[in-house]
């Protein structure tokens, strides 16, 4: 096991140097001078070959060669040094420290709750198989799945959280003004209170999808030969269900969190954008606003980064629900 | 449940028992079988004929006017190089869909010829866009015909439908809400939201084709010399797909719109650059089931081209998989060019885009303008809607085996 985890490691190792090349390539390929904007509003813009410039070109080590331009910021990256934010004029490893751990969190919650939805919609779709559950649950799915993210969260804040409509919810924001003053449990209610419409509108498309995969394979499973020696053994329906289907049908699900993963960091910037919510994908979008380089790069990086650690972590998983996988013969398969 | 068994089992026999029926009609068939399918797909029709037809049905331009006792055709005057390359477009599209029906039916060499006549319809639309833009200069109208009619120096003039244009400004009616003037309302410099949302229809279509078409180019070449060969190639290319799918699209797509200049065709590039992994996937792993059977073993023992047998041979039989990714795709560009102009990253702002108008919903103030969110939302929706719809039809229908598991 320990030596299928290590192995799995290095294999990432190439993978993770080019998400680097690509994002450095991105950034230099690009048309401009990095220095001929000094970013922010009023930014001067310098076109000429002044002396200016080229001495900001040697004091950002843009005169040297493209691929000794990469290396030194690759040794630089694997030191977390990003540099500083021209616009927040701070360190960017900072800024991430303080913003990651908001979308992480708004992640976690979405995942649980399509999670908690998702696995028994799906079962008893799958049970119901034709039926009118069945057939309700998948067109009810896919119109979710159809609709458009931003849509949602502002129709939410104009119906729900603004002075037009219904003032419900805060149309803002992860906490209120006056939260630091608060003991902790009407904290959390407040945070709660902030976090019902984002989440909301994170989750609602997850469930099509995941649902769609668990009513696909608990519906495989349940012809399965098994399931008819269960039942010919006078099982009842729902252990049938529950200790053998369900078990089964699981494993396969596992791999799905490392793909519904880059969907939704790429969903939280939409919505942490609508609803002023201060994590990664915020950050990214003030950054391309205001031309922020390196913390742009930061973030693709640490977004790509996320994403083959998820990519590992299902991995790892499907490897200890599942007794049954060879680990000398999976690394092959890669 | 053992009901419906049954009745499937005797549509199979009912299906097998009709020797005649070729692929394109199965797939038909099994397609037609569900109505709600049938609806989308003539809504996407119908969305195709809008976006065409954009110009005739929201335009300020009259039909035809009289000024002074002559007759003028202004809104023909006024088309742009744009329009005719979308006229050229929907005709090769038509000549394709409908044209000489015998190439489809013909058993052998069919698709051969199918798959070239497409090489040629992408290049006689190519070319003639590139002649279009040369060739048919650009108009800039500023004669307002309807202050022409009120004060009566023109008479007898035949206005489009929705008489307003796309690009209209009259700050005196903005942020109006839906009125018998505007049925859908005012944007914020008073252009009518109905008209912008008939030709933000045609951004819409063309980023969705445009950038489907590019990530499927590119997902076949790759795809196929990645399943064909195998071995070291495959596996360095495996590597590569796997960077390109390790990085979250959405964020790779916001990051490259930091870098490059914002323009239609860049999005367009930039959507369909960063979409072709999945394609690739699928066309790799179709070539490698292909690559050992016989008539792949005859064409290599022919001495053919391996442009020939990549394409002419293998193609034609892998395509189906990715041509019914290709649906979910037009579907999600959709909604990533949706997005990325609710962001502003999107195209600048007098070229009309659901998303863009959708961005103008909640006014700087924090006032919300309910008639500016739900119809360019709602547009949006219906399109990714019926797009995901036909596209999960045509999956059942051309893989028997997935929609008896799903």
């Amino acid at each position: 096991m320990t030596t299928y985890i290590i192995r799995r490691v290095l294999l990432m190792i190439p993978t993770l140097l080019g998400i680097t090349v690509v994002v450095f390539a991105i950034s230099r390929f690009a048309p401009g001078e990095p220095v001929s904007f000094t970013g922010g509003i009023g930014g001067q813009i310098d076109t000429g070959q002044t002396d200016v410039t080229s001495a900001r070109m040697k004091l950002y080590g843009l005169d040297k060669p493209i691929h000794i331009q990469y290396a030194q910021w690759l040794w630089r990256v694997v030191r977390l040094d990003f540099g500083d934010s021209i616009r927040h004029h701070r360190k960017v490893s900072e800024l991430i420290k303080e913003r990651l751990p908001v979308t992480l969190m708004l992640n976690v919650i979405a995942f649980l709750i399509i999670y908690a939805v998702s696995l028994p919609v799906g079962i008893l779709a799958a049970v119901k198989h034709g039926r009118l559950f069945d057939r309700a649950s998948s067109a009810v799915f896919l119109m979710l799945w159809s609709l458009p993210v931003m849509w949602v969260g502002q129709m939410l804040i104009g119906y729900f959280a603004g002075p037009t409509f219904k003032n419900w919810f805060p149309p803002a924001g992860l906490s209120s003004n006056y939260a630091e003053q608060l003991s902790f449990l009407p904290w959390l209610t407040d945070r709660l209170w902030h976090l019902v419409l984002p989440v909301l509108c994170l989750t609602y498309t997850g469930f099509a999808y995941l649902t769609k995969q668990v009513r696909a394979s608990v519906l495989n499973n349940l012809q399965a030969d098994y399931v008819r020696t269960a039942r010919a053994k006078g099982l009842s329906e729902p252990a049938v269900i529950f200790k053998h289907v369900f078990r089964n049908s699981i494993i396969p699900l596992i791999t799905i969190v490392a793909t519904l993963l880059p969907a939704m960091l790429g969903g939280s910037v939409i919505i942490e954008r609508i609803f002023s919510i201060p994590g990664m994908g915020l950050l990214a979008f003030e950054a391309i606003t205001s031309r922020d380089y390196n913390v742009i790069m930061a973030v693709a990086t640490i977004a790509g980064i996320l994403n083959l650690a998820g990519l590992l972590l299902a991995d790892i998983a499907y490897a200890v629900v599942d007794p049954r996988i060879c680990f000398e013969s999976t690394v092959e398969a890669l | 449940m053992r009901g419906a068994k049954n009745k499937k089992q005797k549509e199979q026999s009912h299906e097998r028992k009709r020797v005649g029926l070729s692929y394109g009609e199965l797939v038909w068939r099994r397609f037609t079988k569900s109505r709600l399918n049938l609806v989308c797909l003539i809504f996407v029709l119908f969305l195709f004929l809008l976006a065409v037809f954009a110009p005739f049905i929201a335009n300020d331009k009259p039909f035809v006017i009289r000024i002074d006792g002559k007759l003028y055709f202004p809104l023909l005057r006024n088309l742009q190089p744009s329009d005719y390359c979308i006229f050229l477009a929907a005709v090769v599209v038509l000549w394709h869909a409908v044209g000489p029906p015998s190439c489809f039916r013909k058993k052998a060499g069919g698709l051969h010829r199918n798959t070239s006549g497409l090489g040629l319809s992408v290049a006689i639309v190519s070319v003639g866009a590139v002649l279009i833009f040369v060739f048919v200069p650009r108009r800039f109208d500023a004669v307002d015909y309807k202050e022409m009619v009120d004060s009566g120096k023109a008479t007898g003039a035949i206005f489009a439908f929705i008489p307003y244009g796309y690009a209209r400004t009259e700050l005196a009616s903005h942020r109006q809400p839906p009125s018998s003037r505007h049925w859908l309302g005012t944007d914020d410099v008073g252009a009518d939201v109905l008209c912008r949302l008939i030709h933000g229809s045609r951004i819409s279509l063309s980023i969705g084709f445009v950038a489907v078409g590019i990530s499927v180019v590119i997902g076949i070449l790759v795809g196929a010399i990645l399943g064909y060969f195998g071995g070291w190639i495959d596996f360095i290319g495996m590597r590569f797909v796997e960077i390109m799918m390790a990085i979250p699209v959405f964020f790779l797509i916001i990051t490259i719109t930091a870098f490059f200049p914002r323009s239609f065709l860049n999005i367009m590039i930039i959507i369909g650059v960063t979409g072709w992994t999945s394609n690739a996937r699928f066309i790799r792993a179709e070539f490698f089931k292909l690559r050992k059977q016989d008539f792949v073993q005859a064409a290599v023992s022919l001495g053919l081209p391996l442009r020939s047998i990549l394409f002419r041979h293998i193609l034609p039989n892998a395509v189906a998989p990715v041509l019914v990714n290709a649906t979910f795709g037009i579907s999600s560009a959709i909604f990533i060019e949706a997005a990325l102009s609710f962001l502003g990253f999107g195209v600048a702002p007098p070229t009309p885009s659901w998303g863009q108008i959708l961005s103008l919903g909640v006014s700087a103030s924090g006032r919300f303008l309910w008639w500016l969110t739900l119809f360019p939302g709602l547009a949006i929706f219906f399109t990714v809607m019926a797009y995901n719809v036909v596209g999960e039809g045509l999956r059942d229908a051309t893989d028997p085996r997935l929609s008896k598991a799903a």
